[in-house]
């Protein structure tokens, strides 16, 4: 343990050379571009100058040294891992550990669903060996934990639930960006809005107060919503997009414990809406709750689906830069999905041991593999998306980063 | 009531027994037995009112988990949104058992301390300490465990920093019943063997410490049984392991009932319910074991105690 | 006069155990070597020979003054000195270790800390700033009045109901019940107290928390006037919705239930002492026995009484899993019905607490030890008055920690 990368709990400031620090500011600021939602800008920035990548001392030029099949090269020697995190990233994450667990025994895997921030918060303190997280380091964490990184694994979504009795099961009621901020902030409290209605002519929607329903801890499905919220809604939604936010106090909003428990929640709270990752589809599904169809910036209403998460995840791929750090929300592909993020494996690089280190890479690369855990088996069970071969790449060289 | 009033002087002082008299001069006979009636029927709605809670806790519980009950979630670990209960139960006993072996020894030896070698009227810094640390919310302690132990001490999910919170949350409990306990020990026992020449240490234990032995494992037992339903501290200290416990004091985090139990209720899926229920009646037959020795142990020093008989000859006609 | 027989009661040994004692004493007697009984353990072969069952090192084998068992014997007080020292080092160690964490917070929130009602955590994703030398993310503002009227306001509920109820059952069983039954009552007590307030916490979310709010908490939503005071009585929103279950009622009742076993067996013990020739007298002239009950035992226990409920608010003010699985609430909201989303101090903490350590400036987890602190003085203080009530009228100490 006494490798372990130096850390403050006490805030104070861990001093970097100089040039890190500016760098990290700029990218900051980058971020925070990203963030407010201009993702045409983001792709643009992204595409057209090389990103720094968050490490220096890697150079692209690697990339195409490091095969995925080199990083697995399971550990013989019993070991045990920690994986906490995202409650979106968990079940796929379940699904993993089980064929782990059968292919390779000595290596252990003990999964927690406890919430993206718990996740981010986990590796930081160093309690687990990967935290999950639906969103990626905020450049702030970056700068503090230099050793911190996020590589994407999956591509995820997330649907805007609800519990309406007595609407047919297979209609998806549209929603945009601004009605739904309209119901966050309080100034749309019934399902009969004419705002709502307006969006679906010849759809009966019954007169139903709204319970807007929102995440007790740090998540990032709350960041992906948020994210939407600012994007779609600039002038409406000025609460900066974030895992943890002020909501704004509307009478009888109720808060959740999880995806899980936004289902849970939702279930037992007719007239409710939440935002809940797409690994709770089907669970959402059969606990009776209806999905949204959401207004993408083309003005086109979809609902959730392999296509159209893959066609809006696809517009991103150019822009994904090597540290695997970007915001898919709200793109501008017409028949694209529009929110849609890279699920990230928050890794430290520098592991407690050799064998976990190795352990980590092994189980981290077989997870993108197409022919390992990113096949649709898994995948398809929670209604993730593969990466594309570019992120894929970016991937392998993060991981390829870990050591001890 | 004025301070420094004892309550004796109250009763004979207050106008309440006159006014009553007076009252009761006034109204008829019929109306009093009425209200004397209406009185008690009110109390033994109260004590349905405890009564239900219980039934309805323990009804809830039990019905929720018999309904689809598989002895195998004795046998197997938490897996995904189900599985068992082992890993749980493993951690639940390990925990226990550290609790008990730390506390034994810190709380009955602060008891024996403040009950056999202190005067009653000396050491009030000690039991207020006692009596405060009691009084801390176990999410304090969490929080302290968590920030200074898991993260400032590098121990990461630990069942270390889990037994050290448990153990600082119970000690005071022992600690007072021990005292308690060894203050029960009639003086007269020590004052005779000391007449007869016995030794201070064979004094203590077999006729101070044996006497007392009932009572303090009985408060030995009470603390368990508190340990064992606490979550909260150990969300922060023991993190969750499905995975038996690996006998690492550091580094390795451990599987408890209690976790199951906050963690799976609102994981929408049949299997998740099921093993959050499951877990919480498992805990449930836990506690009341433990409860049930407890009583023995009472009804055991009963047996030999002065109360029995004041009580006893206090019943009720 | 309870003290004196008590006393008595001590000085006089039982039959039962007095036999013992002259068993064991006559076996002393026989058992000891003369030179012990005058002069101390002086020779060898002072140490009694070990009875069947006893324990200790030196049993049997001849120990003078020398024997690690005799050095452990006079080492015996100063080693217990020490360990029973442990409880006040291990509480100046917690209050110490909070105080250094909250300073930050502290000196960074001020005294508008209890007087502001957002729950600002600040944005994560924009750069850390710095205010009067505390580092602190954009935005953080942090107020702690909800959660400290959350935690008051349910603690009052529960002592509302759990008080009566509680003297109610204690009356009964001490003047009407037989011994058997009434020993039947105080195990069932004992079941109370000892269930896990986890469990307490699953059956207020899945068997109370919907039974209240459709059966009980709609009703009387429904029938409510809007007027001030009333209107708490009132559902949440422009439908009057008395929520899902989750809230500050179903707390409140959840936390009474948790406290009943406090104030009934604390009530039925003090009960007890009432000098029965006093309550007799009051019969014999002519009152009926309720009318006894008002006039003499309730006035003599009043004290106790109150402080076993003050010790039942303590418990009740620091409860935390049950009712963050209950309070349905965030930080940042004031609940404006008894059916409302609420949470209390030590909720928050158990649900922010993972995501406090996401704000990498420190500031977050410095806030959850400032609210612990709050907590902490205020549980203290509930405990510590507690017990100087009963200390001022009785002999019975109140029951300590967390059992009966």
């Amino acid at each position: 343990m006494s490798t372990r990368r130096p850390r403050s709990l006490t805030g104070s400031t861990i001093s970097l050379p100089t040039d890190t620090v500016h760098r990290g500011r700029r990218r900051a600021a980058r971020s925070v571009v990203v963030l407010a939602g201009v993702a045409l800008l983001a792709a643009a920035c992204g595409s057209s100058k090389a990103p720094p990548s968050s490490s220096p001392s890697t150079s692209p030029s690697t990339t195409s040294a490091v095969s995925l099949s080199s990083l697995e090269n399971w550990p013989t020697t019993a070991v045990s891992l920690q994986e906490t995190g995202s409650s979106l990233l968990f079940p796929l994450f379940n699904l993993w550990v089980q064929q782990i667990a059968k292919d390779w025994p000595s290596v252990t895997v003990q999964t927690a669903s406890t919430g993206s921030g718990a996740g981010v918060t986990a590796a930081e303190t160093g309690t687990a060996n990967i935290g999950a997280s639906d969103a990626y380091l905020a450049p702030a964490a970056v700068q503090q934990y230099p050793d911190l990184e996020n590589i994407p694994l999956a591509i995820s979504a997330q649907q805007v639930s609800y519990n309406i009795p007595g609407l047919s099961a297979i209609t998806h009621v549209k929603l945009s960006g601004k009605v739904l901020a309209g119901i966050y902030q309080g100034t749309i409290t019934n399902w009969d809005n004419a705002k709502i209605t307006a969006l679906n002519p010849g759809v009966k929607i019954p007169s139903l107060t709204i319970v807007p329903i929102h995440r007790v801890e740090s998540s990032g499905d709350t960041f992906l919503f948020t994210s939407f919220l600012s994007a779609s809604d600039p002038s409406g939604w000025t609460i900066a997009p974030d895992t943890t936010v002020t909501w704004p106090n509307v009478p009888g909003a109720l808060t959740a414990m999880g995806n899980g428990g936004m289902v849970t929640t939702c279930q037992n709270t007719p007239g409710c809406v939440a935002y809940i990752g797409i690994s709770y589809l089907k669970q959402a599904t059969t606990a009776g709750l209806g999905y949204a169809a959401l207004q993408n910036k083309a003005g086109h209403f979809e609902a959730p689906s392999p296509a159209s998460i893959t066609a809006e995840a696809d517009s991103f791929t150019a822009s994904t830069p090597s540290s695997g750090t970007v915001s898919m929300i709200y793109g501008s592909q017409s028949d694209g999905y529009p929110i849609v993020n890279y699920e990230y494996a928050i890794v430290p690089t520098k592991q407690p041991s050799a064998l976990a280190a190795q352990a980590v890479k092994a189980v981290l690369a077989w997870a993108i593999d197409p022919t390992g855990g990113a096949a649709s088996t898994y995948l398809g069970q929670v209604g993730f998306v593969a990466l594309p071969t570019a992120v894929q790449s970016i991937s392998t060289r993060l991981i390829s980063k870990v050591s001890s | 009531m004025p301070a420094g009033v004892t309550p004796q002087a109250t009763s004979e002082r207050r106008p309440a027994d006159r006014q009553a008299a007076r009252r009761a001069a006034g109204a008829s006979l019929g109306r009093r037995r009425l209200t004397n009636r209406l009185a008690w029927i009110a109390g033994a709605l109260c004590l349905a009112l405890v009564a239900i809670p219980v039934l309805s806790v323990i009804w809830g519980v039990v019905g929720r988990a018999v309904g689809n009950w598989h002895w195998n979630v004795l046998t197997t670990d938490t897996a995904g949104n189900g599985g068992g209960l082992l890993n749980g139960i493993e951690g639940t006993l390990v925990v226990m058992f550290g609790v008990a072996v730390i506390t034994g020894v810190i709380g009955i030896a602060g008891g024996l301390y403040l009950g056999e070698y202190l005067p009653a009227d000396r050491g009030q810094i000690l039991r207020g300490a006692s009596e405060v640390l009691s009084g801390v919310p176990s999410i304090v302690l969490g929080y302290v465990g968590y920030v200074v132990l898991v993260v400032q001490f590098h121990w990461g999910y630990s069942l270390a920093a889990a037994l050290i919170v448990l153990s600082i949350l119970v000690v005071p409990y022992v600690t007072k019943t021990t005292e308690v306990a060894i203050r029960g020990v009639p003086t007269a026992y020590r004052e005779g063997a000391e007449a007869l020449g016995m030794r201070s240490g064979y004094t203590l234990r077999k006729l101070v410490l044996r006497p007392a032995l009932p009572g303090i494992a009985t408060g030995l037992i009470v603390a368990l049984a508190i340990a064992v339903g606490e979550t909260a501290p150990l969300l922060f200290t023991a993190g969750f392991s499905n995975k038996a416990p690996t006998g690492q004091l550091t580094h390795s985090p451990i599987g408890y009932l209690t976790y199951l139990v906050y963690t799976y209720f609102n994981v929408p899926a049949a299997s998740a319910h099921a093993l959050a229920a499951d877990a919480a009646l498992v805990l449930l037959v836990i506690v009341l074991l433990l409860i049930v020795i407890a009583r023995v142990l009472v009804s055991m020093t009963q047996r030999y105690s002065p109360d029995r008989r004041q009580r006893v000859g206090r019943a009720p006609t | 006069m309870t003290a004196d027989d008590r006393t008595t009661m001590v000085a006089e040994p039982p039959l039962v155990a007095g036999d013992e004692a002259q068993r064991a004493d006559a076996r002393q007697t026989s058992d000891i070597p003369p030179q012990a009984q005058t002069g101390g353990p002086t020779g060898a072969g002072t140490a009694p020979p070990a009875q069947p069952g006893g324990s200790g090192p030196g049993g049997g084998s001849p120990s003078g003054p020398a024997s690690p068992w005799w050095r452990a014997e006079r080492l015996m007080p100063r080693a217990l000195r020490g360990v029973a020292f442990l409880p006040l080092v291990a509480l100046v160690l917690i209050l110490a270790a909070l105080v250094w964490k909250a300073m930050p917070a502290i000196r960074y929130n001020g005294f508008g800390f209890f007087t502001r009602s957002v729950w600002n955590l600040g944005g994560s994703y924009s750069p850390i700033v710095t205010t009067n030398g505390i580092r602190h993310p954009q935005g953080a503002t942090y107020g702690a009045l909800p959660l400290i009227v959350g935690t008051l306001q349910s603690s009052v509920i529960a002592l509302v109901l759990a008080v009566p109820i509680g003297i109610g059952t204690a009356l009964i069983v001490v003047e009407k019940l037989p011994a058997r039954l009434s020993s039947g009552v105080g195990f069932f007590l004992e079941v109370l107290a000892g269930i896990p307030s986890v469990v307490y916490g699953l059956w207020g979310a899945l068997t109370l928390g919907p039974f209240l709010a459709h059966d009980i908490a709609q009703p009387i939503a429904n029938v409510m006037p809007n007027v001030p005071v009333l209107n708490f009585f009132r559902g949440e929103g422009p439908n009057n919705s008395a929520g899902n279950g989750n809230g500050l009622l179903v707390s409140g009742v959840v936390l009474a239930i948790m406290i009943l076993p406090i104030i009934a067996a604390t009530t039925r013990d003090l009960l007890r002492q009432v000098p029965r020739p006093t309550v007799e007298g009051a019969v014999a002239l002519g009152m009926t026995d309720a009318e006894a009950v008002r006039a003499v035992t309730l006035p003599w226990v009043r004290a106790g009484v109150i402080g076993a409920s003050v010790l039942g608010l303590g418990r009740a003010l620091g409860e935390t899993i049950a009712l963050a699985m209950v309070s349905g609430g965030s930080p940042g909201h004031i609940a404006t019905s008894l059916y409302g989303a609420m949470t209390t101090i030590a909720a928050t903490i158990v649900t922010q607490l993972d995501s406090a350590f996401n704000d990498v400036s420190g500031l977050a987890v410095s806030v959850m030890a400032e609210l612990g602190l709050v907590l902490l003085v205020i549980t203290v203080l509930a405990n510590a008055g507690a017990r100087w009530l009963v200390r001022r009228v009785s002999t019975t100490a109140l029951p300590v920690g967390r059992g009966v």
